[in-house]
């Protein structure tokens, strides 16, 4: 096991286990701090694979910025912690079973595939080659998750509004 | 890929690209005109024609777009081919049809100042359909599932002041959301085997013998499940009752028939770009053995119709009542896809337009009772039949044409289908979709019955419906019978689509 | 004019959407009726033009396929929609479209007043185009579309005063029956049609009747291919053993009775015969049985008719025995005599209904003609008209119906055997006593209605229509007068429609000679027969009405057994009915249908309940739940896969 192995899993319990933490806890302010640490431990992944512009992009948006706003949004409505959602933990049994052998199938995979692998990159910046990919092979990915975005910014705008209306 | 290749490519997305346009228009507008939104219909409308004149122009045009430079020159992302075209074709007409719905519907005009936003959303929706229907790429599958889903999902709530709406839009969004991630899983995995997201990559290194057969099939069933979500097969259908009986029912109505549409587009280019090895002389696909396609198509058909149709045995609620034959009739569509070959996907393409013909018929009729009667309970439909005769004859054909039963539209479709079956020489799955058939006649008639036969408690309200919801009502009402009997068109049409670019 | 044909269908179509969908709104009767007969003549007038342009062709040429669109493309089954001209289908689109319209004219006087009025001609219009697709069709799909379409108006229509008594029971319970017996015939009909596709690999008459005549098939199949189809003929030509339902079928209105069940659809099964000539005439076994079926029915419902009270119940029966007579001139292979038959009683039993509807309508709705009575003083034109359609149908001579019954009998003879003629002359002096039997006591002897009624003529839409059909009835025959009095020229209408019977003659035996003496002597005797039946009707039902009644009290026996149809719907009741029902009651019902039947019936109701039930407790409307069942169909998917490998 050499070092970078060791920090990769490091990384990876910190990910998983915080991830945990986030589904399981009630409180909404702590799963919100767990998601902190998740994201994080996502950033550490992607630098390990040596995409250095996807980690700062991960730190910076996700935890600049989306983490940011949730916990104001937790802050901001002390009610969010009260609201009636019909949930609960059901089919303890049956979800764990299938969550069980979901899991041993997909480690099995993991551990019998092989995986197409090419050698390690030598580590260099990805700016340049992320931009110039976007704007050529990707140019309609890249446009579409454009459309997506105002998709969503019009839907959430629509969603918002419904408070104002139902007065 | 350099420019030019780029500037190529954009001629075969001409369609999509009028649809985005109109969305930004429909989006603009609505921000300078925001006093005055009757306008807002027309500028859609609009949007439409033109992306509809692309359309149409599309037929016969053939080639890939966008590809990338670590595949091969030839494939790109989006392929154009008639097969793709038709289903355009046909989310395009939906979408029209569901634009003049909206312009009756009571709920929709309720929302007065939100209707840009409500077009703009149908807009998304189509951008969507469009590019799953001609998409070749993972990335590309992925992402425009995902932007059918967000416009679908908020549409699905769109109207606020019922609650069940607000449910409805939440459970989509969580079971989309399940299913896409489940998706999602199963694509890394596809891409980790293989190193390409694009399916003719896929399909010339899957034949390879290195390749964990174990694994492509995990994979292979995640992606299929999100598939499986958008058309609502069994056992990924149980958002859609649900989610049909609580959205407007324009939307209702576009979800059953289009989305659908998209979904198996999509499905059906999935299966025969990436795992077809060839087609054979006589129209059959040979598959990929990774496992047995035929049997894991055949068990969810039967079982999605099964299912569907029993469950639509006891509803009362119209609505609910649809979306439980909507899901059976994915079932009988899935059917034409188990032949694998040219002549199966030909018996889809004909049943898809005969179902968008009736299935947008029965939803308008029982949106335009609705609105009257602030009811789709069929136990408040007693007695319409003689007050509202115009209604109720239309309504009679598009459920009569539902079952499958001559002379309407209706039985052609299942008549190819099952005439696919049986030249596949599989006759017992063909006397179980018959059987099926029966079954669905049953809950249809019913309401047949209670507008027909059942004496009222209370004298039923007359529903006169105005000049030009009659003639909406027509142009659903006289082609699902017109077709029923000069049906050679659109298998002609159906005919000439079939013929997917690849292998 | 030939390459329009399509429109003769279109025009009726138009009709019934027009009245069937505005009917209701534009209420006025007079544009219903002008939009109802005025399709019909428009049909008509296409017809006709086309015939003359089918006259001026070589006579080989004569035989043209309209096709509208390529219409079913199954395997290996390829239908097109199309409709063929050729002599067969132009002379009967000629009657259906000629007669209908007299008809629909008559209708909008007879049915005055009435609260369905749209309905009834849009039902009549619907019914020309149904019968329009039964006659041009050019395969056998769209032949079965007219055949069953005919069928429905005809339940349709029979059942048109659903509200209304009819003898023991209800109108609706008349329609019901002439309904099922159709279904078995059109069942024996679609065996037929499978049996063909089958043999041939085609429904295309064209390639059918190419290949039944140069293809080597064996007899034993033309034969059971003939007998289906025959069977089918005698469910929708009232032959027997399926008449039954005719003489039930006069509870319709009478212009009803006179253009669906005299003049065009119950001659839908002849048509169909002549049509498929060629394989009847490969199977010469199925041929006597045809002639043998209609001769029989010829005989059996003429003297059914010779006791009968109710007017219409006299034609109805007088119908099914002309029906056998075109059976026997098609059973002994002379097709086109059957086809003239079908023109020359389509004239004068349309003409005899209508008659009979202007009486009904005149002494309001009584049908009894022991009721009637001298009624030519009160309705001059209808009896006028009336005598002129009695004297065709009796084979008075130098009216069309001698002519084409002689024909028949002559062919009987020639082609068959003296038996045949016999009693196909017997049945001719029966049709000419019981017709005047009719006419003596409907407007001949003393008047026996009370005063209560007031016999009026009809009005002119009623009565000019029965001018038109009588002067036809007179004149009509003269196209097919047979070649020993036409000379050289021979039978024209024969001539007109030997081409479509080439093949047909071509396989049949043909039989010695026979002499023109032959031919002269025996038409003499069966006029003779035919006058002196005709005075003896005329004396004892006007002046000697005692005879008649002890004739009936001497046989008596007789007299009841004719009276109550020979109990043929007795025996039907005691022998098929009545067990089904024992048996049903005491064994299915009791043992099998309630144990056994009820028990898997209800099983399977309670099991798909049950199942439907817990079904419909999957969707609980609870998100994890979904989500679970979701990933066990995903793992239950996954565990088959591996355990497949």
């Amino acid at each position: 096991m050499t070092l970078y192995d060791i920090i990769f899993y490091l990384f990876a319990l910190i990910t998983i286990g915080s991830a945990m933490l986030v589904v399981t806890t009630k409180n909404i302010v702590h799963a919100a701090f767990a998601l902190l640490l998740t994201f994080f431990g996502v950033a550490g992944i992607y630098v390990l694979l040596a995409a250095d512009f996807l980690a700062i992009v991960q730190i910076m948006v996700y935890v600049g910025g989306i983490l940011v706003l949730i916990i104001f949004g937790v802050m901001l409505t002390n009610k969010i912690t009260s609201v009636e959602i019909k949930t609960g933990t059901l089919n303890v049994l049956t979800a764990s079973i299938v969550i069980g052998v979901f899991m041993g199938l997909v480690v099995s995979i993991m551990v019998w595939t092989g995986w197409y692998s090419m050698p390690a990159p030598i580590p260099a910046t990805t700016a340049y080659g992320l931009g110039e990919t976007l704007i050529s092979d990707y140019a309609l990915i890249f446009e579409l998750l454009a459309m997506l975005l105002l998709i969503a910014l019009v839907g959430a705008a629509s969603i918002a509004r419904r408070e104002k209306e139902s007065l | 890929m350099d420019v030019s290749n780029i500037i190529e490519s954009l001629k075969l997305i001409k369609p999509e690209i009028a649809v985005s346009a109109s969305l930004i228009l429909v989006l603009i507008f609505d921000l300078i005109f925001h006093k005055d939104k009757k306008l807002i219909p027309y500028v859609a409308l609009l949007g439409l024609f033109a992306t509809g004149y692309f359309v149409i122009h599309q037929f016969g045009t053939t080639g890939f777009g966008f590809a990338t430079k670590s595949t091969f020159k030839a494939f790109g992302m989006v392929t154009v081919d008639s097969f793709g075209t038709f289903f355009k074709l046909l989310i395009l007409i939906s979408a029209v049809l569901v634009l003049f719905f909206s312009s009756f519907s009571d709920e929709i005009k309720k929302t007065t100042d939100r209707l840009g936003e409500y077009y703009v959303l149908i807009f998304g929706m189509i951008l969507g359909m469009f590019l799953m229907v001609s998409a070749t790429d993972f990335l590309l599958i992925y992402l425009s599932m995902e932007l059918l889903s967000l416009s679908s999902y908020v549409l699905a709530g769109f109207t606020k002041l019922r609650d069940r709406n607000s449910e409805a839009s939440l459970k989509y969004v969580i079971y989309g959301s399940v299913s896409s991630g489940l998706m999602l899983f199963g694509i890394s995995i596809i891409y980790g085997l293989t190193g390409s997201t694009n399916l003719y990559v896929i399909n010339s290194l899957i034949q390879s013998p290195q390749i964990n057969v174990l694994a492509l099939s995990f994979a292979l069933i995640l992606v299929m499940a999100g598939m499986g979500f958008k058309i609502s097969a069994a056992p990924f259908h149980f958002w859609t009752p649900d989610v049909y009986e609580g959205s407007p029912i324009t939307i209702t109505a576009f979800l059953s028939v289009a989305s659908k549409a998209a979904g198996f587009g999509l499905l059906i280019r999935f299966i025969k770009t990436g795992f077809a090895a060839m087609t054979l002389n006589n129209g059959y696909w040979m598959l990929n053995p990774i496992f047995d396609w035929k049997l894991i198509i055949v068990i969810l058909a039967i079982l999605t119709m099964t299912l569907g149709n029993f469950s639509a045995l006891w509803q009362n609620n119209l609505k609910r009542m649809l979306a439980y034959s909507s899901i059976a009739h994915a079932g009988y569509l899935l059917l034409g896809l188990a032949v694998f070959s040219n002549q199966g996907i030909a018996a889809i393409l004909i049943y898809f337009f005969v179902y968008m013909l009736m299935n947008l018929g029965a939803f308008l009729i029982v949106m335009l009772i609705a609105d009257k009667l602030g009811s789709e309970d069929v136990d408040d439909y007693d007695g319409l039949g003689y007050t509202s005769p115009f209604l109720g004859i239309s309504l009679a054909v598009f459920l009569v044409s539902l079952t499958g039963l001559p002379p309407t539209a209706g039985f052609i479709g299942k008549l190819y289908i099952f005439s696919a079956l049986i030249d596949a020489k599989m006759f017992v799955v063909a006397v179980i979709g018959v059987l099926n058939s029966v079954v669905s006649l049953y809950y249809y008639i019913r309401v047949l019955k209670h507008m027909y036969l059942v004496k009222p408690k209370i004298q039923p309200v007359e529903i006169i419906p105005g000049l030009s919801q009659k003639f909406l009502v027509l142009l659903l009402v006289v082609p699902v019978l017109f077709f029923g009997i000069y049906f050679s068109p659109i298998v002609e049409l159906a005919k000439n689509c079939v013929v997917l670019l690849g292998f | 004019m030939v390459n329009y044909i399509y429109l003769t269908v279109l025009f009726p179509l138009a009709g019934f959407l027009i009245n069937g969908i505005f009917g209701n709104r534009i209420k006025n009767e007079k544009i219903i009726g002008i939009i109802g007969s005025g399709a019909v003549g428009l049909s008509f007038l296409v017809s006709l033009f086309s015939f003359f342009q089918l006259l001026g062709m070589p006579a080989e040429e004569r035989s043209v396929i309209v096709n509208l669109f390529s219409w079913l493309n199954i395997g290996a089954l390829h239908i097109n929609f199309g409709y063929l001209v050729d002599p067969l289908s132009i002379v009967m689109s000629l009657i259906v479209t000629g007669v209908g319209f007299l008809i629909h004219v008559y209708a909008i006087g007879y049915m005055h007043g009435d609260k369905g009025f749209f309905r009834f001609f849009a039902y009549l219009n619907l019914f020309i185009f149904a019968m329009m697709n039964l006659i041009l069709g050019d395969n056998f799909v769209v032949l079965f579309l007219g055949w069953e379409g005919v069928g429905l108006c005809s339940y349709l229509l029979i059942g048109f005063w659903y509200d209304r008594k009819f003898e023991k029971g209800t109108v609706s319970q008349a329609a019901k029956k002439a309904f099922v017996v159709n279904r078995i015939g059109d069942f024996g009909f679609l065996l037929g049609m499978f049996l063909i596709f089958m043999t041939f690999d085609s429904l295309n008459f064209q390639d059918v009747f190419a290949k039944a005549a140069s293809f080597p098939v064996s007899e034993t199949t033309f034969s059971f291919i003939a007998l289906f189809l025959f069977i089918g003929a005698t469910g929708k030509s009232a032959q027997i053993p399926l008449f039954v339902w005719l003489p039930d079928a006069m509870a319709g209105p009478t212009p009803v009775s006179a253009l669906i069940h005299a003049a065009t659809m119950v001659t839908a099964g002849v048509y169909m015969v002549s049509r498929t000539a060629i394989i009847f005439a490969s199977a010469p076994v199925i041929m006597t049985v045809v002639a043998v079926v209609g001769l029989l029915t010829a005989f059996f419902a003429a003297s059914m008719g010779l006791v009968q009270n109710d007017i219409k119940k006299v034609l109805a029966y007088s119908t099914v025995s002309q029906l056998g007579y075109m059976f026997l001139a098609a059973g002994v292979g002379a097709f086109s005599a059957s086809i003239f038959h079908v023109m020359t009683h389509a004239f004068f039993k349309a003409l005899l209904f209508l008659g009979a509807g202007s009486v009904i309508h005149s002494m309001h709705e009584e049908q009894n003609i022991q009721h009637y009575g001298n009624l030519k003083k009160y309705m001059p034109r209808t009896y006028i008209t009336f005598l002129l359609a009695a004297l065709a149908i009796s084979g008075f001579p130098g009216f069309s119906g001698f002519f084409s019954k002689d024909e028949i009998l002559w062919n009987a003879f020639a082609k068959g055997n003296f038996v045949f003629w016999l009693i196909g002359a017997l049945t001719a002096v029966m049709t000419a006593f019981y017709m005047f039997r009719l006419v003596s006591l409907t407007f001949f002897g003393k008047e026996r209605f009370g005063h209560e009624h007031h016999p009026h003529e009809s009005p002119a839409v009623m009565t000019v229509p029965l001018m038109i059909l009588g002067v036809l009835s007179v004149i009509g025959g003269y196209i097919g007068i047979p070649a020993i009095f036409s000379g050289e020229n021979g039978n024209k209408f024969e001539e007109f429609l030997k081409p479509v019977y080439e093949n047909a003659e071509r396989k049949m035996v043909t039989y010695g000679t026979h002499t023109h003496f032959e031919e002269i002597l025996l038409m003499a005797l069966s006029v003779a027969f035919a006058l002196t039946a005709i005075y003896f009707a005329y004396v004892i039902y006007t002046r000697r009405q005692e005879i008649a009644e002890k004739t009936s009290a001497k046989f008596k026996g007789l007299y009841t057994v004719l009276f109550n149809k020979y109990y043929i719907d007795e025996i039907y009741e005691a022998s098929v009915v009545k067990p089904i029902q024992t048996v049903s009651e005491k064994f299915l019902w009791k043992i099998a249908d309630n144990k056994i039947i009820d028990g898997v019936v209800n099983g399977t109701g309670i099991l798909i309940e049950k199942s439907s039930n817990v079904i419909r407790k999957l969707q609980t409307g609870i998100a994890q739940f979904y989500a679970v069942v979701m990933m066990v169909g995903i793992a239950v998917v996954l565990f088959w896969i591996i355990l497949s490998l």
